[in-house]
């Protein structure tokens, strides 16, 4: 009996937010805790000829200056990466030091130079002002692709060209030319999926803080994975011992893949409290993390694809320059690699494909996972090219789309499909999700009204965009092999407390997920109690044994799976103390609704008792163990594939290019529930950041390698009355190789509904015969251009 | 340059120094350590730091402390009433109206004084009243049904909210 | 961010040339300038007080006078370094004759700007900047009107 999972129970972390009681990074004070200033560079590329930190020094209040050199005389190393990904001739990527503050150049505008500790924040930044840096400004590059050209100015001056890596996947490059030069038809299309920039409205954090007295570190931090982070620091950037080092990410005020990273703040706010020997705060204003947060995509790409009389594809061959920023952030190697060239199928038989992929070093801001990490750049790839595809073989898109999706597989009985592109696909019924979205926006009598209103000079579109993504990451075996420097598994230990109370200790990490909830009612359900008797502890290294976090929608797939792992040994435990207790045997107990019942009779024991017996071990089986606690790590079989449809209706105003976005529509298989309210929360949240890349967001670096929108005024984030609410809905095809059946959703909504959203603004302007796609954003100013060019 | 102010927070009046250039947000999270206000940019666009000053939503990182003398300010500390929610609070529970939180005490704060001045809005006369706040969280989705239910729950107090 | 217009003035090249170069009208002149003193041939130090949307502060910035050719035209170049960012222009300035007493004044060149100030407001510079550069033509037009009343 299920009391609480597919149910919408109300979110048991809510109340202390909504008290204004949520602790987050910045909110915590220590006793003599000082505050951090991060001096960066003003240039994105440029010599450092001299610093003078004399005047800063000597000001009151200030306790410390240092510098990038001094940072490099201590010999400590640099940022890493957790990915490699070789080159196509077998050379690993390159990958050039990351340094906590730079000494000698700086290579974009936002490099670390120096830090001011000081009493205050404010003597901090008056301080920072106060010192005096010589530059010499050397050009720039902030284009991906023309940063690959001749003459173009180097980023770091072993990698030439500025490549990091070259890179490919599919089938041989000869049989797709070969599938092209023969299609009937052959769609092309060039276009750019503009940088963005995660803004998460927490700024990100750090608190340092050495303890001499216990030899400890303890270092609060705004993250997605508190255990990767210890991991990174330790073996890789300050050399210190691991168990001597605990890293807090306690609340934490969203991520969007952008606090997933290590990050040079981090391990410079223990360096320095190392060396001063207290507590050290860093926050970042919202101009800092503008320029200092990971950005997300920012892919220059050319495609083709082929399809034959009937409309079938036949064949997709892509180049595309991804853009890395100026240095590699943890993940950055792996997105535009392994999470976007392995989506390339989509939900297509498309029976041919390859991809060739340059990773580029720029003068710009790292660029790593960003809510849907290289599966949204796929996406929008494919789904433009099948509505260009069906305007120019004049079909309709939603049959186009029908007419090449993978007919249905449940995984079970049906092999997984098995794309050209290395993935294998779990489960999934693709017509599906399309139909229901068609019935839900009305689709048929949508064309009636569209042309009905073309006829009043009014600009309807509609759009659509079918996708599927790979969550849930990762085997750690199968991710190993392909250059990640961890394994991807879970952590989920359950300790039950005498009392038949239950702790949950997961590696996971909620940063407005609701964890708390969502797995609390995993574990009640399975042990038949109440939700309000377990609780789930996550962002402590102290109490949590380690973790790979959350990302890439995995923390219920995997982390909830972890849980499960122990549970079952609870299950399994408890039945031996029951068939003691209850003087029968094993094989002849079942568990359900809390407790153990001889099958047939109602001799039974409940839950609690069981517990206690477990810790007052009197009348217990011989060579049985005490307690109850288990730990688990769950490594997945495979990644799930959430899918979906989207449909997006727009009007266009001619007389101003403004796009309204009337109603959108999305129609996402997540598999098996756990809370529908969570889960239409999450969608409802990506779905507002992929409108966002549509109508209104992107990164705009000018040719000094500047970023000239980096702050609220300039960036256009979405806004309440900038978006319609939004009608969802769900078909479940549970994941095959998982115990809850989950695929994951977090990144769902903003996978889909970028494209959707572009294809309908296309549609909307039809009348205008727009040869040209227009880039994203579409602002009003490029839609009224493009109406009247 | 110190100045000194009193003000009422939550009811209670307090007087303290505050340098010249202090905001009223770091006063109301440092000084008086309500951190439950929070900062999320610099420019004043994002309404994170959005609280009641006498009765009307300010954002806290756009005034000065030393302006908020005489003043009286709720932050979201002070929203419920002898452990009972407010409305607004009960609505954005109900309706999933938070995810990480971190806007959660702005959003309610600028929907406080919507419902103060027009008590049943429409969605549009909502998603309007937000405009000076960002979520990235939810889509403003459920924020919107949130304050929905918040205005249902003051006009009806005495009915359960379906 | 691209710097281009022009201007017409009732004087002769002669006389608005002459104007620009000496240090004390331009200092008069120039929207929220305070000081302008020289430091060497043709090479100068302003401190101006600027609001410019969000961004507003005391700037100090060098002016360079280049490849003059009186009364016909030369280059500006401006230098600016604050801790709010940074801006380096590069403006040529030309002055031709339309007629007799009136002169047409072109400018055309390029602000480069980095740090806080591109990156906050550049979209409100390219305005504020069109409003700063009316206000000179403006004082300019004031300060002949005044020479021609007030002969020196």
């Amino acid at each position: 009996m299920t009391n609480y999972i597919g149910k919408a129970v109300k979110r048991v972390e809510d109340k202390r937010f909504l008290t204004g009681k949520g602790r987050y990074t910045d909110d915590i004070v220590l006793p003599g805790m000082l505050h951090a200033y991060i001096v960066r560079s003003p240039y994105a590329h440029a010599k450092i000829i001299s610093i003078d930190t004399s005047a800063a020094e000597a000001m009151e209040g200030v306790v410390k200056v240092y510098t990038g050199k001094d940072i490099a005389d201590s010999g400590v190393g640099g940022v890493p990466c957790g990915w490699q990904i070789n080159f196509k001739n077998g050379d690993p990527m390159k990958e050039p030091p990351h340094p906590l503050l730079v000494a000698d150049k700086a290579r974009y505008m936002g490099d670390g130079v120096a830090v001011v500790i000081a009493d205050t924040r404010e003597i901090a930044r008056d301080a920072g002002d106060a010192i005096e840096i010589e530059w010499e400004e050397l050009p720039a590059v902030a284009h991906a692709k023309k940063a690959t050209e001749a003459g173009q100015p180097l980023v770091h001056d072993d990698a030439p060209n500025n490549l990091c890596f070259d890179w490919e996947l599919g089938n041989p490059k000869e049989e797709v030319d070969k599938a092209l030069s023969h299609a009937h038809h052959v769609t092309t299309l060039e276009f750019t999926n503009q940088r963005v920039i995660p803004n998460a409205m927490e700024p990100r954090s750090a608190i340092g803080h050495f303890d001499e007295s216990t030899d400890k570190y303890t270092l609060y931090t705004t993250s997605q994975n508190p255990h990767l982070t210890r991991l990174l620091l330790c073996a890789f950037v300050l050399g210190i011992p691991e168990h001597r080092v605990r890293v807090v990410a306690p609340d934490v005020g969203g991520g969007f893949g952008s606090k997933i990273f290590h990050y040079a703040e981090e391990a410079l706010m223990i360096w320095c409290s190392q060396r001063l020997k207290v507590p050290i705060k860093w926050t970042s204003d919202r101009s800092e993390a503008f320029m200092t947060d990971a950005h997300g995509r920012d892919h220059v790409t050319k495609a083709e694809m082929g399809f034959d009389k009937e409309g079938h594809i036949v064949g997709l061959r892509i180049n595309t320059h991804a853009n890395l920023g100026a240095y590699l952030s943890t993940f950055a190697p792996a997105v535009p690699t392994w999470l976007h060239g392995t989506l390339l199928q989509g939900l297509y038989t498309t029976p041919k494909i390859h991809i060739d992929l340059c990773g580029v070093f720029t003068h710009t801001t790292p660029v790593d996972a960003y809510r849907g990490a290289g599966r949204p750049e796929a996406t929008y790839l494919l789904e433009r090219m099948m509505d260009v595809a069906a305007l120019e073989m004049e079909m309709d898109p939603a049959e186009l789309r029908v007419k090449n999706f993978i007919p249905p597989f449940d995984g079970v009985n049906e092999p997984g499909y098995q794309t050209q592109v290395a993935l294998q696909y779990d489960s999934g019924d693709y017509h599906a999700v399309l139909k229901r979205a068609l019935e839900m926006v009305g689709y048929d009598d949508f064309r009636k009204e569209q042309a009905e209103a073309r006829k009043q000079g009014k600009l309807l579109g509609i759009g659509f965009s079918t996708y599927i993504e790979a969550c849930g990451i990762a085997p750690s075996a199968v991710v190993g092999a392909l250059g990640a420097r961890a394994g991807l598994y879970e952590v989920g230990q359950v300790r039950v407390q005498p009392t038949g109370k239950v702790s949950v200790y997961t590696g996971a990490h909620s940063h407005g997920q609701g964890h708390e909830t969502t797995f609390a009612q995993v574990v009640a359900d399975r042990l038949g109690i109440p939700l309000d008797d377990v609780e789930i502890v996550h962002g402590d290294s102290e109490s949590v044994a380690f973790g790979m976090g959350t990302y890439g929608s995995r923390s219920l797939a995997v982390g909830g799976s972890a849980i499960v792992k122990s549970l079952d040994k609870i299950i399994d435990k408890g039945a031996k103390i029951a068939a003691h207790k209850l003087e029968a045997a094993e094989e002849d107990l079942e568990f359900a609704d809390g407790k153990w019942t001889v099958k047939g009779t109602d001799k039974s024991i409940a839950f609690g008792d069981i517990a206690l017996t477990a810790y007052v071990p009197h009348d217990y089986p011989e060579g049985l163990e005490p307690g109850m606690d288990f730990s688990s790590f769950y490594d997945p079989a495979n990644f799930t594939y959430p899918y979906g449809a989207h449909i997006a209706v727009v009007e266009v105003d001619q007389d101003t290019g403004q796009t309204k976005l009337k109603r959108f529509i999305a129609v996402d298989d997540v598999g098996n529930v756990i809370n529908p309210m969570i889960v239409d929360g999450q969608i409802h949240g990506g779905l507002a950041q992929g409108i966002g890349q549509a109508l209104f967001e992107g990164a705009m670096y000018d040719e000094n390698g500047q970023l000239i929108n980096g702050s609220y005024m300039d960036y256009t984030m979405p806004r309440a009355d900038d978006l319609p609410s939004f009608e969802i809905d769900r078909t479940v095809t549970p994941c095959p190789h998982n115990p809850l059946g989950v695929k994951g959703a977090g990144e769902a909504g903003c996978i889909g509904s970028t494209p959707a959203v572009v294809n309908a603004v296309m549609d909307a302007l039809r009348p205008f015969g727009i040869k040209k796609d227009l880039e994203m954003p579409l602002t009003p100013e490029r839609v009224w251009r493009a109406m009247h060019s | 340059m110190s100045t000194r102010i009193t003000v009422t927070v939550n009811g209670q009046a307090v007087t303290r120094d505050v340098e010249g250039r202090t905001l009223l947000v770091h006063f109301l999270r440092d000084t008086l350590s309500l951190t439950g206000t929070h900062v999320g940019c610099d420019t004043s666009n994002c309404g994170a730091c959005t609280i009641l000053m006498d009765g009307q939503a300010v954002k806290s990182c756009s005034m000065l402390a030393a302006q908020a003398d005489g003043a009286e300010i709720t932050t979201v500390e002070g929203l419920s009433q002898n452990g009972e929610m407010h409305p607004i609070q009960e609505g954005f529970r109900e309706e999933h109206g938070l995810q990480c939180g971190f806007c959660t005490p702005g959003m309610m704060m600028a929907a406080v004084d919507l419902l103060k001045n027009n008590s049943n809005p429409s969605e549009q006369e909502i998603r309007e009243a937000l405009e000076g706040n960002f979520c990235r969280c939810t889509g403003y989705h459920n924020i919107v049904k949130s304050i929905q239910y918040a205005a249902k729950k003051i006009n009806e107090p005495e009915k359960e909210v379906a | 961010m691209q710097l281009k217009g022009s201007h017409r003035f009732p004087a002769s090249a002669h006389t608005i040339f002459n104007m620009l170069m000496d240090a004390d009208t331009l200092a008069k002149i120039t929207p929220g300038v305070s000081t302008l003193e020289a430091t060497g041939e043709d090479t100068y130090k302003a401190i101006a007080n600027v609001k410019l949307g969000p961004v507003s502060g005391s700037f100090s910035g060098d002016l360079e006078v280049a490849d003059k050719v009186a009364p016909q035209s030369f280059l500006l170049k401006i230098k600016q370094n604050s801790k709010i960012g940074n801006v380096s222009a590069n403006v040529q300035i030309g002055l031709q004759e339309v007629g007799p007493e009136e002169t047409e004044l072109s400018f055309d060149g390029k602000a480069n700007l980095s740090g806080l100030l591109a990156r906050t407001g550049q979209r409100v510079l390219s305005g504020v900047a069109n409003t700063l550069t009316k206000q000179f033509f403006q004082a300019l037009e004031d300060e002949l009107s005044q020479t021609r009343q007030h002969p020196a």
